[in-house]
């Protein structure tokens, strides 16, 4: 698979340091499980994080902080909430397993979401009220026009989609500031499906984009 | 422990072989000697990170519980044992935003599936890696180290960092841009 269509060095530096909000870092997460040169990315930024943990001065801790962290390494690990994988992981519409960061994620039913377009909420625990969504784009169709506050994250999952700043096949992900109006249209040769994440309100353009508004909350 | 103040900092290669030690032997002082180089380091980072003194110490402490319990996991070829320590308490500070359901926090865990082939790139000996960075910090002006420091410690849209600092959002945008592009240049060994 060639991917040439990655996260930009801010992005994936905000996603090393832990710094994204959940929607766009499990989008990330996703792009980077299928892309080599991201991971490599990814793992220069995070020795950047050690190398800023190195050249911290040292505050002092409580007086008692390593006798009671001597203490909780002799007791039994502490069992971790919420994360557990599901024992028959669903399957994407067209019969691709699930990318592997969404394992833990709880996803919705499809819902219409214009002419030939359907949406599922993915949910992320720990975190419900983050946007992150499954789109699917049927062949030609297009999303309604829109601008958006803040950053837009799109992973291609299987099909391929264009829009005026690219083509975007799987593995590639499209990184969409908050200035740019676009109109993402699925490519003719079949359905695109996609994972989706915005980092401020989206702003449909637009007769159906004004009607559809009030019904999401992407 | 005698703890004198000038004693030298360990070096990297001590570092890493003492969080060996703890995974191979389960070793308790070599462990004391991590947490006295690594727990108060923590403790800065979270505070910078904008948690009060009581989490970043709780977070600080949890940290250094998980390297003991995670410490047969860390293998020196792929990351140094400060950054190994820093993506554990990255993940636990994500974790904790989560618990306390502020709706900014989030993302998956990523030390936990790092299993698949590394690209040839990745085989680069992390010592290597390690120092090009540092290098990389140290060339950087200190505007553009700033603003990479800034990316650790804020999640700040660019717009509210231009609206303290004065500047246009363009102008914020562009450094920002400017200061990661020098960095990518010299992490992939250009000058
Ligand atoms: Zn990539």
């Amino acid at each position: 698979m060639t991917i040439s269509h990655h996260p930009s060095d801010e992005t994936l530096l905000r996603f090393a340091a832990g710094r994204l909000p959940s929607g766009p870092a499990f989008v990330v997460a996703t792009h980077v499980s299928g892309c080599a040169a991201c991971r490599d990315r990814v793992a220069a930024f995070e020795t950047v994080g050690g190398a800023l943990l190195e050249e911290m001065p040292p505050t002092p801790l409580a007086p008692e902080a390593l006798a009671r962290v001597l203490a909780a390494i002799d007791g039994p690990p502490r069992p971790r909430p919420g994360e557990r994988r599901r024992p028959e992981p669903p399957l994407l519409p067209d019969g691709h397993a699930l990318p592997a960061p969404l394992l833990v994620c709880n996803l919705g039913p499809w819902r219409w979401f214009g002419a030939g377009i359907r949406v599922s909420r993915v949910t992320i625990p720990g975190d419900p009220a983050a946007r992150l969504n499954l789109l699917r784009v049927g062949a030609n169709r297009k999303l309604p026009e829109h601008g958006h506050a803040g950053l837009e994250l799109t992973q291609v999952l299987s099909g391929s989609f264009s829009d005026r700043l690219g083509h975007y096949r799987p593995g590639d992900l499209a990184e969409v500031d908050s200035a740019v109006d676009h109109q993402p249209v699925a490519d003719p040769d079949g359905e695109c499906i996609c994972l989706a994440a915005l980092e401020g309100e989206m702003r449909l353009g637009g007769l159906l984009g004004r009607l559809l508004q009030p019904l999401i909350r992407f | 422990m005698t703890a004198s103040p000038a004693a030298p900092l360990p070096t990297r290669e001590e570092l890493d072989r003492l969080l060996v030690v703890v995974a191979a032997q389960r070793d308790r002082q070599a462990f004391a000697l991590l947490f006295k180089h690594f727990a108060p380091r923590l403790k800065t980072f979270l505070l910078r990170s904008g948690l009060p003194a009581g989490v970043a110490e709780e977070l600080a402490q949890e940290t250094m519980i998980s390297v003991w319990r995670k410490a047969s996991s860390f293998d020196p070829t792929r990351a140094g044992a400060s950054t190994w320590i820093f993506a554990i308490a990255r993940h636990l500070r994500v974790d904790h935003l989560r618990r306390e359901r502020l709706p900014r926090a989030g993302g998956p865990d990523m030390l936990e599936e790092e299993d698949d082939a590394p690209s040839g790139e990745a085989l680069l000996l992390a010592a290597e890696r390690e120092a090009r960075v540092k290098g990389a910090l140290r060339t950087l002006s200190d505007e553009q180290a700033a603003i990479v420091r800034l990316s650790f410690f804020n999640d700040k849209a660019h717009s509210e960092i231009a609206r303290e600092l004065g500047l246009p959002l363009g102008t914020v945008k562009s450094r920002v841009r400017l200061a990661l592009g020098r960095l990518r240049a010299l992490l992939d060994g250009e000058t």
